[in-house]
């Protein structure tokens, strides 16, 4: 057992962080897939919101239902045997909101007036820091099902990964202890009759509002007002729900994956990541860098060959057309080989730097991290075939 | 996904350069270099005399990295030779526009100390948005000695969901707001944003099949769903043919006759070449349908193979990337005046 699959094997939630642009959804859709083809019963998860993850798989419709991935032909036509099985959903970001709160409403009078709030409305379409939420509440409902082995989060890019351990206590915090209190229940008779302390909670409460409103304008504030109220009725929910996700991200069968490239810029992302998601008190058990180095040998794929060697171009010359070559075309082939030794001397120097990132980024890691390196492989990966093929690199185990 | 050809839209010869106009927002996926482009693109500004500001959205540790990981906050700070940078991080935005808007400036502060109260406009809708646009707005206002303090301001926007978000509020707070401070102040930012003079929104993207149509998608909602002009759309990391045409004639000859001498680390090379070569081409093919599908100016640039980005590198993307536009808008200029001069 070498590489990830022990640690698929082992884990029950796997939630892959990272920069934006280096294939994080590539990733956790290749990674799913290994672990069907290790018997496990997996579901791969993205809230991505550009829906990559349904270019890699041919899912095609746009909802968030979970579907299965036809694996089949795949054991046809590859020779490969998938003894488990692969599911994938993704978000479609305002319906998935409505159901969470038709969800967690506790009646019907709830639901619809926070369905039919403005402010609402304007916040379930528009805001980003949503996504977090939806990604946390879909996650509990799919790990309490039972139904999946391995579950495989993708994450929205970079900073906002630090949502995802954020959001959920955020959220209801922010329901059950803050301001809200302050806003909700004016003018209903409810907390003015509590003594003193619930007396200055309701004036402060009244001041607060109108502050608000003077900042916002009446009309908004009171909009929003309303819809904390009927928020404030889903505490309980949103409470329980918080506490549950937290324990299941801190879990000993979760880990967290961090997916980056080599490069340069993107390093910088993976270590603030790495940092954020540390001081948070986790730690991350596998990096994958994608597309981080150039084969050099085609017999050895999963080399990463830093050395350029030494190749007598003269004597090579000489050995392939043994000087039937006018000097013309003599000097055309030299030239060719020349042309080549520049492009192989600059994919074994950008192989060396790509170490080089891979290494400074691992003296942040715990030492136990897994460091899985991909080679960059012809063009984007869209199908099965082509995730298949990041297979063997997510299995070999590299001693950096 | 149907890639059409719009054309109904051209960059007129008389429309202002990028580096006149007040406000430079660009936007793209993460990981496209859009911080590389910004960066690039003032480092020219303050070359040609400039005095330009970059207001990052969200903290990203990258721009940092570029220049010699100088600290970027709130305030604006020097990173570099003429360039100036800031952070414009929500908490510090509200402050200000509290600072702005109410009168009694200790309770502005007590009310920015209140974790809770944060807490509260941290989730209110739009609000995070609103603060954003008004220092925005009051970075485009500052003056000194009569002329703008900042010149370009660069936005860096973290993500094109924020960009929208951004673009959004205007029409998000129709519906919601009535008449009062906010609303005038909403429409200061509708008028700025909406004015093609000052605001001009760019797109960056990598020549890469999944970011050039997802920047083709961006740019069709863009152009169905916003009034903010469209300024220039960078391509990125453009890979430089590996070998020369003429070179990549006699591959097969070589492969062949490497192959029957048994040359191996040859014949390595000579598929290493064919698949840089492959990604040389399909850079290209995308290339061209962003060319064919999007009618901003287009500029490429190249992909650069250092380990880090050196400040030489950066100015040399920034001076390539703004000669490419001002060569267009003379070719453009020059084919206007030709069929000025046909009729």
């Amino acid at each position: 057992m070498s590489g990830i699959d022990e640690l698929i094997q082992r884990q029950k939630l796997l939630v892959a962080i990272g920069p934006g642009g280096v294939g994080k959804t590539t990733v956790s859709a290749a990674i799913a897939l290994r672990a069907a083809q290790l018997g496990l019963r997996t579901l791969v998860l993205t809230i991505d919101p550009a829906k990559r993850l349904a270019d890699a798989l041919g899912l095609t419709h746009l909802d968030d239902r979970i579907r299965e991935v036809p694996v089949e032909d795949l054991g046809a036509e590859h020779g490969v045997e998938i003894p488990g099985t692969l599911h994938a959903a993704m978000f479609d970001n305002a319906a998935s909101m409505d159901s969470l709160m038709a969800r967690v409403a506790p009646d019907e009078e709830t639901r619809d007036k926070v369905l039919r709030n403005r402010v609402y409305r304007a916040m379930a379409g528009t805001l980003s820091r949503s996504h977090a939420y939806l990604a946390m509440e879909r996650l509990y409902e799919v790990m309490s099902s039972g139904e999946y082995d391995l579950v495989i989060l993708d994450t929205p890019p970079a900073r906002n990964a630090l949502d995802i351990l954020d959001a959920p206590s955020r959220l209801a915090t922010f329901l059950d202890e803050g301001v809200v209190k302050w806003f909700v229940g004016q003018g209903k008779g409810k907390g003015r009759s509590g003594g003193w302390r619930a007396r200055l909670m309701a004036s402060s409460g009244a001041a607060a509002t109108k502050l608000f409103q003077v900042i916002v304008g009446k009309d908004l504030a009171d909009e929003t007002i309303a819809f904390f109220e009927a928020f404030y009725g889903m505490r309980e929910g949103f409470r329980e729900r918080a506490s549950a996700i937290q324990s299941i991200l801190r879990a000993e069968d979760t880990s967290f994956a961090l997916v980056s490239s080599a490069d340069a810029t993107h390093m910088m992302d993976a270590q603030a990541l790495a940092q954020g998601v540390r001081s948070r008190g986790v730690d991350i058990d596998v990096v994958i860098y994608n597309r981080s180095y150039e084969r050099l040998a085609h017999d050895a794929p999963l080399a990463i060959i830093t050395d350029p060697g030494k190749l007598d171009r003269a004597a090579a010359l000489e050995r392939m057309f043994h000087g039937e070559l006018d000097h013309l075309d003599r000097e055309q082939i030299r030239d060719l080989l020349e042309g080549l030794r520049v492009v192989r001397t600059e994919a074994a120097n950008a192989n060396h730097r790509a170490l080089e990132a891979v290494r400074k980024l691992g003296s942040d890691l715990p030492e136990s991290a897994l460091q899985l390196i991909i080679a960059r492989l012809d063009g984007d990966i869209r199908d099965l075939p082509g995730l298949l093929a990041l297979g063997p690199y997510l299995a070999e185990t590299r001693r950096i | 996904m149907g890639w059409v050809t719009q054309a109904s839209v051209t960059v007129t010869a008389t429309s202002p350069a990028l580096l006149d106009r007040r406000l430079l927002m660009f936007t793209g996926k993460g990981g496209v270099g859009k911080t590389t482009v910004v960066a690039a693109t003032a480092v020219e500004a303050a070359r040609r005399g400039r005095r330009p500001l970059i207001v990052e959205l969200g903290h990203r540790a990258s721009m940092e990295g570029l220049f010699a990981n100088r600290s970027i906050a709130y305030e604006p700070s020097q990173v570099t030779d003429g360039v100036w940078a800031m952070n414009l991080d929500f908490e510090s935005a509200l402050a200000d526009y509290f600072e702005q808007h109410i009168p009694v400036k200790r309770v502005a502060r007590t009310i920015m100390r209140n974790k809770t109260l944060q807490k509260f406009f941290q989730a209110a809708p739009s609000v995070a948005e609103v603060a954003t646009l008004n220092k925005l707005s009051a970075l485009e206002a500052e003056r000194e000695g009569g002329k703008p303090r900042w010149d370009p301001i660069l936005v860096d926007l973290d993500a094109t969901g924020h960009a929208l978000m951004l673009l959004n509020v205007p029409e998000v707070m129709t519906g919601l707001i009535g008449d009062g401070p906010m609303r005038r102040l909403i429409d200061g930012f509708s008028s700025l944003l909406a004015d093609p003079r000052r605001t001009v929104l760019s797109l960056v993207t990598l020549p890469r099949e999944l970011p050039a149509q997802e920047t083709f998608e961006l740019y069709q909602k863009l152009r169905e769903h916003h009034k903010v002009a469209l300024g220039a759309l960078f391509i990125n990391q453009v890979p430089e043919r590996p070998l020369t045409p003429g070179q990549a004639g006699l591959l097969d000859r070589v492969q062949s006759r490497a192959k029957r001498a048994n040359i191996g680390p040859l014949v390595d090379e000579v598929t290493l070449a064919r698949r840089a070569m492959r990604y040389q081409a399909n850079a290209r093919a995308q290339i061209n349908r962003l060319r064919r599908a999007i009618t901003m100016p287009i500029v490429e640039l190249p992909l650069i193979t250092s380990r880090e980005l050196d400040p030489e590198a950066i100015a040399s993307l920034g001076r390539s990337a703004i000669e490419q536009l001002e060569d267009r808008s003379a070719e453009d200029a020059n084919t206007s005046h030709a069929r000025r001069m046909r009729r």
